[in-house]
Formats: C-alpha cells, sequence, structure tokens
C-alpha cells in the first residue's frame, strides 16, 4: 500500500520549501525536496548591465548571505578584469566574512534550530523559559551584524564594497570600537558553550556525508582557488575556474532550483564540511568548544552541523580579532579603489559563505556589459544531499519503529541542519 | 490580552524578515508586547486563522499561490504593512531587464523540460492585489523605520514616512555632493529618503533603492545623467532597478 509522509511548508527556513515522501510499505519509493518559491531569473536580469552595477543587484539574492554574495561577485568580476586589491582589502574582506559567518551562525544555530532541539516551536516560546540563552544569541547576532556594517555600511545589502575596495574603509576608530565588542564576544562564546553543553544533540541518522569545500591557500580559511572533495579518505581537487565539471547543474521538476552532482553522486558544502576537510586549523576556544562539544571527523549526523556552525561562529569572533590586530601592525590606511578598464573578458571565484561554497562567473563584452552570468549557491548545491539524508532518515527511522509523525519531524530537523536558503537557490544557471 | 500580528513574507530575499530579526535591542520588548501568532519564518506552530491586528509583509507576488496569499492575509488583517522595496513597489525581480522577459527565463532556464509546468508571473507589489496601508519601502527597509511603525501602530497612529528626497539627508551629513561634484550619477534627488544617505556617506551613488520620492522627476534626473555621456539605455536600466512596475505607471498617468 502506498502512503505519504509529507511537510507542505517548511518553518524556520529562508525561502519557501516542503519535503514529499513517498512509501510503499517500509520501502522508500520517493523523497522530493520541493522548492517552490518564485523563480527570481537574476543571471537573465543582469545582462546587458555595467560591471559597476552588476554586484548591487545581485546583492538582491539573499539578504542573510547579501556579503558574501556582493564579494564573491566582485571577486569575479576583478578576476575578469584582471585586477589585483591590495592585501589591507583582502584582509578587511575577510573580516567582512566574519561578521557576516557570526550572524548567519547566531541566527541560524540559536533562533532557527535550538528550538527544534530543546522541544520549542520558535526562540519566542524559548524566551519565555530561557531568555538568558535567548538574550545571549541576540548579543551574538548583534556582534556579527556591527561587524558586517562597520565594513559593508549596512548589515543587509552592502553597500561599502566595490570593483577594487572599499566606497570609503572603516576608520581605525570603528575598527577600535569593533576590537572592544569583539573580545566581550568572546565572553559570549564562552557562555554559549554552557548553554549547548545542556543540550541534547539527535541522533536518529547515520549516513556518511560526502563533504567538499574550497582549499584555503593561507590563514584566510573562507577563501581560495581549488575546490577540494572528500571521497573516503581520497582529496579530489578541481580548480575553481573548473568549477561547472564540479557542479554539474540539472533541473528537477519538483523544484525552482537547479541540483548539482559531482561524479553522479551528491555532496554537502557548509560549515561541517569545511570543518571536516580544515579543521585541523581551528585553534584557541574554537578547538576547545569542538570538543567540548564531541565534533568529531567523518561524522555521519548531519544534525551536528549545527555544532559546527557553533565552532565556526567562536572561531570568526577569535579571527576577526587577529584581522584587526593584523590590520593596525600592516600600517592601516585610508586607501582608494584599484583602477580598472572595461575590456572584453571573462572570470570566475568561489567564496566559503555561512552555508557554503559560492560561486560566481561573468562575462563581460567590450563595453564593459555583463554579456553573461552564473551564480551556484550553497543550498542548490546542497539539495540532492538533503535527499539523501532524508531517504537515509526515513529508512532508518522506519527500521527502528519510528511513526509516520515522528519521520516528519525528523525530516524538519535534517533540513534545517543545512540551514537551507531557499530564497538564494532559485535562479542558478549557465547563461 | 496582546494584539495579534503576523509577518509573512512572500519571494524576494527574505531581507525585511532578516531586519526585524535584526532589531536585537528591541526583539523581547516586541515580543512582550505583541503576540506573534503566525510568523513561518520563525516558528513551526502558527495560528493561521484568527484576527490580526498588523500583517507584516514582504516580498512581491509572483504566482497564483502567492496572490491568494496576500488576499488571505488581507482579509483576516485589519492593518497590512508593505515592508521592503520588493512589497511595496515589485522590487528587483521586477526590474527592467535588457531583453524580453520570457527571453530572460528561457536564458535562464532553457526552453524545454520542467519549466513548462510552472506557474511564473511578473513580480509585481502588494497593492496590484490589496489595499495596503503602510508603505516601508528600503532594500531592506530600515530596522528603526520598523521599530518606529511597530510603536505608532500599536498606539493607534501611523508612522509619519518621509516626504523629502535622499538629497536632504545627505545634505545634513555635509557630504561632498557626487552627482554635482563628482559628476557621479547619483539617484538621490529622486529617491525616498529615510536611510540617512547610507550610499553617498560612503561616496557611492545613491541607486535608489527606497523608491521614487513624491513628485520625482524622473525626465529630469535622466536629462542629468545624460548629460554625463551615460548611454540613454543604461540610465533607464540604473534608475528602474527597484520599482519599474510603479514608475511605469506615474509615466501613464502623466
Amino acid at each position: 500500500m502506498t502512503r505519504t509522509i509529507s511537510v507542505d511548508h517548511l518553518a524556520r527556513v529562508e525561502g519557501h520549501g516542503g519535503i514529499t515522501v513517498v512509501l510503499e510499505g517500509n520501502e522508500v519509493k520517493k523523497v522530493d525536496y520541493n522548492i517552490f518559491e518564485g523563480i527570481r531569473l537574476f543571471e537573465g536580469l543582469v545582462r546587458g548591465r555595467a560591471v559597476e552595477d552588476v554586484t548591487q543587484i545581485c546583492s538582491r539574492i539573499c539578504a542573510i548571505c547579501s556579503h558574501g554574495h556582493s564579494i564573491t561577485s566582485l571577486q569575479a568580476l576583478e578576476n575578469a578584469l584582471g585586477i589585483t586589491v591590495t592585501p589591507q582589502t583582502r584582509k578587511l574582506r575577510d573580516l567582512a566574512y566574519q561578521g557576516a559567518n557570526i550572524e548567519s551562525h547566531s541566527l541560524h544555530v540559536f533562533v532557527l534550530a535550538l528550538p527544534d532541539l530543546m522541544g520549542h516551536p520558535s526562540a519566542i516560546s524559548l524566551a519565555a523559559v530561557a531568555p538568558d540563552a535567548v538574550k545571549l544569541a541576540l548579543r551574538l547576532k548583534k556582534l556579527g551584524n556591527t561587524v558586517q556594517e562597520v565594513l559593508g555600511g549596512r548589515a543587509i545589502h552592502p553597500v561599502n564594497y566595490v570593483i577594487g575596495g572599499f566606497g570609503k574603509v572603516p576608520t581605525t576608530d570603528q575598527l577600535l570600537s569593533l576590537k572592544e565588542q569583539l573580545k566581550e564576544g568572546l565572553e559570549d562564546c564562552k557562555r554559549a558553550l554552557d548553554v549547548l553543553l545542556t543540550v541534547p544533540i539527535p541522533d536518529f541518522v547515520n549516513e556518511p556525508i560526502r563533504c567538499a569545500a574550497l582549499a584555503p591557500e593561507d590563514e584566510a580559511f573562507f577563501f581560495g582557488n581549488t575546490i577540494e572533495i572528500l571521497d573516503g579518505t581520497t582529496r579530489k581537487r578541481i580548480p575553481v575556474s573548473d568549477y561547472r565539471t564540479f557542479t554539474n547543474e540539472h533541473l528537477v521538476a519538483h523544484s525552482h532550483a537547479k541540483r548539482s552532482l559531482f561524479e553522479g553522486r551528491s555532496y554537502m558544502v557548509g560549515a561541517l564540511a569545511r570543518l571536516t576537510l580544515n579543521g585541523d586549523r581551528i585553534q584557541g576556544l574554537a578547538r576547545q568548544v569542538m570538543e567540548a562539544l564531541k565534533l568529531k571527523f567523518p561524522c555521519a549526523n548531519i544534525v551536528m552541523n549545527n555544532i559546527a556552525q557553533v565552532v565556526e561562529l567562536v572561531y570568526s569572533v577569535e579571527h576577526a580579532l587577529d584581522l584587526i590586530q593584523e590590520l593596525f601592525e600592516a600600517g592601516y590606511a585610508a586607501e582608494t579603489p584599484v583602477p580598472y578598464e572595461v575590456k572584453a573578458c571573462a572570470g570566475a571565484a568561489a567564496t566559503e559563505v555561512p552555508r557554503g561554497t559560492l560561486f560566481y562567473s561573468y562575462e563581460i563584452d567590450s563595453k564593459g556589459l555583463i554579456a553573461g552570468a552564473d551564480v551556484i549557491t550553497p543550498t542548490a548545491q546542497n539539495f540532492n544531499n538533503v535527499e539523501d539524508q532524508m531517504r537515509a532518515t526515513v529508512t532508518q527511522g522506519l527500521g527502528a519503529g519510528a511513526s509516520d509523525d515522528t519521520i516528519a519531524q525528523r525530516l524538519q530537523i535534517v533540513a534545517r541542519a543545512y540551514d537551507p536558503c531557499i530564497s538564494c537557490s532559485v535562479h542558478l544557471v549557465r547563461v | 490580552m496582546k494584539p495579534k500580528i503576523g509577518i509573512f513574507g512572500l519571494s524576494g530575499c527574505w531581507g525585511e524578515q532578516i531586519a526585524i530579526l535584526n532589531c536585537e535591542d528591541q526583539l523581547l520588548d516586541i515580543i512582550g508586547a505583541v503576540d506573534i501568532v503566525d510568523f513561518l519564518g520563525g516558528s513551526s506552530v502558527n495560528d493561521a486563522e484568527s484576527r490580526l491586528l498588523v500583517s507584516f509583509v514582504e516580498g512581491s507576488v509572483a504566482n497564483a499561490r502567492e496572490e491568494a496569499k496576500i488576499r488571505q492575509i488581507r482579509e483576516r488583517s485589519d492593518l497590512v504593512v508593505a515592508c521592503g522595496s520588493c512589497a511595496c513597489f515589485g522590487g528587483v525581480s521586477a526590474m527592467d531587464a535588457p531583453f524580453e522577459r520570457p527571453k530572460v527565463i528561457e536564458t535562464v532556464y532553457g526552453s524545454n523540460g520542467p519549466i513548462k509546468s510552472w506557474d511564473i508571473g511578473p513580480h509585481r507589489p502588494l497593492s496590484d492585489f490589496v489595499k495596503v496601508d503602510l508603505a516601508i519601502p528600503g532594500c531592506p527597509m530600515e530596522t528603526t523605520e520598523f521599530v518606529r511603525a511597530v510603536s505608532a501602530l500599536l498606539n493607534g497612529d501611523m508612522p509619519l514616512m518621509p516626504t523629502y528626497p535622499v538629497c536632504l539627508e545627505c545634505k545634513m551629513k555635509e557630504n561632498e555632493c557626487l552627482l554635482v561634484q563628482r559628476g557621479l550619477p547619483c539617484a538621490g534627488p529622486v529617491t525616498m529618503a529615510g536611510c540617512d544617505a547610507r550610499c553617498p556617506s560612503h561616496n557611492i551613488a545613491c541607486i535608489g533603492c527606497r523608491g521614487p520620492v513624491e513628485e520625482a522627476n524622473m525626465a529630469s534626473i535622466e536629462q542629468i545623467f545624460g548629460d554625463k555621456e551615460l548611454p540613454k539605455e543604461q540610465i533607464k536600466l540604473k534608475l528602474r532597478v527597484f520599482a519599474a512596475p510603479v514608475l511605469d505607471r506615474t509615466e501613464e498617468r502623466g
């Protein structure tokens, strides 16, 4: 007999999506992660627009990843135009990424995911019983936003990032003030650990996760020119300029977002993937948090992505403090953007944004207008992997005698564990 | 009993829901003053039936599902507040494309396959479908304007929205004029204020994300941009990123 387990509209995720599982007895016939967000066509809309206008438009693909979209877009344009930014700009952009990571991870872990783990429908109801935990989360979230605001001129859809650098670099006073706030943030990270040590992490699914992330070339963990994918114990490497041989996008009927497969199989990008590949870089308090919360690799419990985000949140606070120190040591000064001349050219770039690897590429014509654009977001790459993990969740749940309602609950926890950003995902394609 | 409110997202980038969550210093006070009973973005238990004092709605209407949703929100709400430029004007997804829309869709998704079965309309502002009681523009809306609106609405009042352009705020900050002194295509003169001139304060020309100010003289700004040797079609594209559907209607009315 055929029956269906479905979640019509996922709550506590960015964007509009649902889940449909079709079963025959205990056999899983179909797992669909349905994406019905209105399609937004960015890559089509930016064609014919000037290089200097396109980044502010692409920022609007996603609010929560807007700093990542902006900077990745700029790096693709800079690679195409053949300009190199100054070491100071590179560090300031890295600092902006730490702000984005602090904000995004504290929002997801504490506001969107923690209610699941503590048996609440929302952070609002959680605030009634655990006000200190919610206040702590809001303070950390605000810290991330302050960093983004200082660097980007606005927390959502930054205005200050341009080809070659910044409209206006932050003042020394602004950076000094950030430093003080980040130091307080470190104390909040310790308090956050105390809260999380009391929260049980569900382990209803045990399914190997195939991880991919950029290989960092220096201390900048979120930037790189090579994609690495871990297959068992083998690391396969692909240059970012060949990213299409990695992402291999295709369409499916039940989703307005495109899908990715590498060598015919799904893969995961995001905090857990980054730490699986490059976790040996994590030192200091972040390392202590990782050990205290028992995050070990390889990890076959996707729910632990929430914990990986906590570790990265702490890493980002520490790394931001280091970056400010390094900026001052190198003789921090006001700079104007590196100039450029338009020409017919093409270029690609990738960075690690909170949810994983984000790819951008542009073709530019001789008048400096966009002739082609391609954006591949982390969430879109993860969709196939989410379905694989959902299939395992259903099979393993039924095997252990779980009810359909319990399984529906677990499917939502799995979906949320990836911290999906559906708004981001609905427009990806080559033009 | 606390007044009941709802927070809804249609098609967009989630920017206004994030902006609401970004009111970190006021959030717990807001939760104390109102009962947020329907907020899919923040809660997995929602009351989709009861009467609401205010509904805050972000995003544009892009398909039949969203049209039905906004009509249903209107029916159960005393007040509907359009949050952000997508809800107010259609936003970036409704911006002018250098190519015809069917061509844009084909460019992104191809002409065959699943695309044929999808319901894909143009992105339109809420006011095309229902009465909107208050519009808070911005891409994203400013958190300060949201907090002020909540406070006013809970006290039976309407918040005052700026009726002057970004230029005025920019002058008050004593910024160098990007349009006149630097010759950059700055949309400050035709854009509604309220952002404290964020972009020009960073040496970046205003791109009009808050939509047109009352009685914006679009013909004049196009001419000024034209004097800066920008090609005509690029001027149109630059000025119509955030509010193309609304500007079209103003043009028709003359």
